[in-house]
């Protein structure tokens, strides 16, 4: 009976009812935090996680469904914050209340682990599961577009 | 002037006169001029103790420089914890960089009110962030001329150090940080000058973005504690139900349930309307074990609420006579001598804040405390209910105001709060509880339905020469008063007080009696009066085959009034940025289904227009681009002022296109995001933002850029289309 699961590159003895979805499994039983719950039902993406590297929303994926699959939250997306999405997200000043902004990262890092030179069409294509209320959408635009040109030039800055 | 606006300026005026009496007989404590009450500054004066720096409740100063501000204010994105606190440092002549800021605890003795809406922190706090900042200096510059034994005129200060100027010695703030403490305060603090300014106007990143891109920045909904407990609730879908019956054995048999709690209504404005909670060891086995509830619940006399019905009852409220409110002029003689009269209605449904952290909080009742944390717009108000449901005093109730993952207005009113605490006293421990959206969705405090009619009278050179304007909608005074079945005398005023130059006028109120609970939604009510003024401008200039931009412009010159000239000249201001930006000019070269509309709206005392690009093919409307032009006098962070007017297209495009909340047998029908679908991000237009340069005072921008959205938005479609959209939404989802 004993499932584990890898979220950050450690592993979890998965002990809890097995339809619990992973979101609560991370935010109530390891008290990560930073995925956020919005809408449980998979339509706003302030879940998103990386399930072996492909964005999942969290809400909806039962976690004894996960077991033995490596998880990446918004914790463990870097070691300092340098993730080039996270740069090209302060550099673009994205967030306002920064609510849905894991989700947003979480979701744009899938999705540019499997298109490197998206288009303009391919973002808002890849993007629009993850809903802002604050309007950062322009932002979160750029901020894909810029990072993309990072990772695929294999170019990473410090964080301030 | 709406309700809101009302009622933060009273309470700031309230606070200030404390403040002032206060400050008149205080002995030895340090006075600033600062709206924050002085007794409490009394224990921040002997910062000797610990060698920090403690001037007011704003500002610490530690020994090896590190410096705290706080802000009163509550942060729901608008940017209000990095503009007041660089404010404050700015004044200050402090190294943003040295800088920590920390969000206040509930606490308007220390902090001066911390009701944040209306658009207000940085109209009210603005001046007093600064002057507090700048006695601060003055402070340090004092003792720094103290030991060098000259005169503070010979002393300056600069990035975190004072200077002698005479001999270029510095000494850093935290070197005088102790000796500062013990400095006379200055009665008078000498403010900058705009040519001064270091990050006053500059583009500021938010001082918590670095943690919100990793994560780490908690919300309401994520404070954990030592034995947490977590809860979910039900509530009764109709206003004024109550429960009937609830059979719990079900769930209390489910593992991890630790209690199901009956929450009788508390009939208090904020509290809760009443539900069922499960209380858990986490929130999934909550939310599992509620579905397992059978209730009953007695619906009440709103059971009957239709907002279909509703509407169109609303709309025959406006189309024949009622109330007189204003009357000025002679409006029958201008409509007997008009060459046109032009008439229309327009109506706006309900809409839900949805911001996109739900209703969360945690608090502790313990015999002798009781703590909360949670997202609020409003921990004074919590206070307040929650000594009334404790029976104990509200100062007694400690608040950590935590981020806000969105607000939008309904975060002012925590009924979740209240909820938390029933529970937390029932099971004896510290409860978080979380609303799912559906219950955020439906047991919200809704922006207000709304129809109104205008007719209006031109003459034959296509000048306004009378304005009958008539209103119904049930107003938010009717969650104070649930008698009050229409808007108020206030909420009308805006009609009268329209700086339209319109000799002849009469305002009109009908019948709206409330069946939900009505809250301050974003901009409240100059969504639907922007919305009106904005269109029906249009349809005017239109009829007077006038271009809409020289219409507007004529409509205010014909406003003699003195008293409105400088509503006129910021208004006139704003279109000609706005229509200089979109090329208003060129806009006949547009391809035949594009078009370019334009509209302006005063709200908050901030003059915001918008020109809205729009293309449309059939019933798509795709908007292209949008051109706001701002005039809120001096500029706090560019940055975030720019975010402000992105973030008010993105919810008026919203609520303007699809989103509308719809009651059926007295209950919300839409339930989550596929039945309220908020604008995505492939429909995003491109957002420019454009400042007017003035010496205005600092007025806000949470709010003011939405009403002049959905008319510029209207009135694009039609430029495009020919087709006028009279009704927010536009084409509402079936539900």
């Amino acid at each position: 009976m004993s499932k584990s699961i890898v979220i950050n590159a450690k592993s979890y003895a998965i002990d809890v009812p097995d339809d619990m979805p992973l979101l609560w499994f991370l935010r109530d039983k390891l008290e990560l935090t930073g995925t956020k719950f919005g809408c449980g039902m998979g339509l706003c993406g302030a879940c998103t996680v990386l399930l072996d590297g492909q964005a999942t929303r969290s809400c909806v994926m039962p976690v004894s469904a996960v077991a033995g699959k490596s998880i990446t939250t918004i914790e463990g997306l870097s070691a300092k914050g340098d993730h080039p999405l996270q740069i090209a997200w302060i550099e673009n000043k994205v967030p306002q209340c920064g609510y849905c902004q894991a989700g947003q990262i979480m979701n744009a890092a899938g999705f540019l682990a499997t298109n490197k030179t998206p288009s303009s069409d391919d973002i808002d294509n890849a993007m629009q599961g993850n809903i802002c209320r604050c309007g950062t959408y322009q932002r979160i635009k750029q901020a894909v577009a810029d990072a993309a040109i990072v990772m695929n030039e294999g170019m990473y800055k410090e964080v301030k | 002037m709406n309700l809101f606006n009302e009622s933060t300026a009273q309470l700031i005026n309230e606070s200030r006169r404390r403040f002032l009496k206060q400050s008149g007989v205080a002995a030895g404590g340090l006075v600033i001029g600062v709206v924050i009450p002085q007794h409490a500054m009394a224990k921040f004066t002997q910062g000797a103790e610990d060698a920090t720096f403690n001037p007011n409740a704003f500002i610490h100063i530690a020994e090896n420089g590190d410096t705290l501000i706080y802000c009163g204010r509550c942060e729901m994105g608008q940017g209000i914890s990095t503009a007041l606190p660089a404010a404050v440092a700015d004044e200050l002549e402090a190294d943003w960089s040295r800088v920590t800021v920390l969000q206040a605890d509930g606490n308007e003795e220390k902090f001066g009110s911390q009701a944040t809406g209306g658009s207000a922190s940085i109209r009210t706090m603005y001046i007093p962030m600064r002057e507090a900042g700048a006695a601060a200096k003055e402070m340090l510059i004092a003792a720094a001329a103290k030991v060098w034994a000259t005169s503070a005129a010979n002393c300056k200060a600069d990035n975190h150090f004072v200077i002698n100027t005479l001999n270029q010695q510095k000494l850093s703030y935290g070197e005088l940080a102790s000796l500062a403490a013990n400095s006379p305060v200055p009665a008078k603090p000498v403010l900058k000058t705009k040519a001064q300014f270091k990050y006053i106007g500059k583009d500021l990143a938010r001082h918590n973005q670095g943690d919100i891109v990793q994560g780490k920045l908690t919300y309401g909904v994520d404070t954990k504690l030592p034995g947490l407990k977590y809860a979910a609730i039900t509530h009764c879908p109709v206003l004024g139900g109550k429960l009937k019956s609830c059979d719990k054995s079900a769930a209390l048999k489910m593992a991890g349930v630790l209690d199901v709690v009956e929450i009788p209504r508390f009939d208090i404005p904020f509290g809760s309307i009443g539900g069922v909670a499960v209380v858990a060891d986490n929130t999934w086995t909550a939310q599992q074990a509620l579905k397992l509830l059978k209730i009953e619940w007695d619906l009440g006399a709103n059971q009957s609420y239709d907002t279909n019905a509703y509407k169109a009852m609303l709309v025959k409220n406006v189309e024949n006579p009622a109330e007189v409110m204003v009357e000025r002029g002679d409006v029958q003689k201008a409509f007997t001598d008009a060459a046109h009269v032009v008439k229309a209605t327009y109506t706006g449904g309900h809409l839900s804040h949805s911001p996109m952290e739900p209703n969360a909080s945690v608090v502790w009742v313990q015999k002798d405390s009781c703590e909360v944390w949670a997202a609020t717009q409003s921990p004074a108000d919590i206070q307040k209910v929650l000594g009334q449901y404790l029976k104990r005093e509200p100062k007694d109730i400690l608040v950590h105001v935590t981020m806000a993952g969105g607000a939008f207005g309904r975060k002012f009113k925590c009924d979740y709060v209240h909820e938390a605490t029933v529970l937390s006293q029932k099971v004896n421990a510290p409860v978080q509880l979380t609303w799912s959206r559906e219950e955020d969705m439906r047991t919200g405090y809704y922006h207000s339905i709304n129809a109104q009619h205008i007719e209006a009278s031109l003459d034959k050179s296509g000048n306004v020469t009378g304005w009958m304007h008539r209103i119904a909608f049930p107003p938010i005074a009717s969650l104070f008063n649930p008698a009050q079945g229409k808007a108020t005398k206030d909420d009308v005023a805006e009609i009268a007080n329209h700086p339209f130059g319109i000799a002849n006028l009469r305002s009109e109120n009908g019948d709206a009696p409330a069946h939900t609970r009505i809250g301050w939604y974003r901009a409240v009510y100059a969504i639907f009066y922007g919305f009106a003024y904005g269109a029906f401008a249009d349809e005017l200039a239109h009829q007077a085959k006038q271009d809409t931009l020289s219409f507007l412009n004529k409509v205010y010159d014909n406003n003699k009034d003195p008293k409105d000239a400088e509503k006129v000249r910021r208004s006139k201001g704003v279109l000609a940025l706005a229509a200089k930006q979109a090329n208003w000019d060129k806009r006949g070269a547009l391809p035949k289904n594009q078009g370019l509309g334009i509209a302006v709206h005063y709200s908050f005392n901030t003059y915001v227009a918008m020109a809205v690009l729009v293309e449309v093919n059939g019933d798509d409307i795709k908007v292209l681009e949008v051109n706001a032009a701002v005039d809120c006098g001096q500029v706090l962070n560019l940055d975030g002022a720019t975010a402000q007017m992105e973030g008010a297209v993105v919810m008026g495009m919203s609520y303007s296109l699809r989103t509308e909340i719809v009651f059926k047998n007295g209950a919300v029908v839409n339930s989550n995001f596929h039945q309220y679908p908020v604008l995505r991000i492939n429909e995003m237009p491109v957002v420019k933002v454009h400042f007017v340069e003035n010496d205005e005072k600092a007025t806000g921008l949470g709010e003011p850029g939405l009403g002049p959205f959905a008319p510029a938005l209207s009135n694009a479609v039609f430029a495009a289309s020919g087709k006028r959209y009279r009704d927010l939404p536009f084409t509402p989802l079936a539900i």
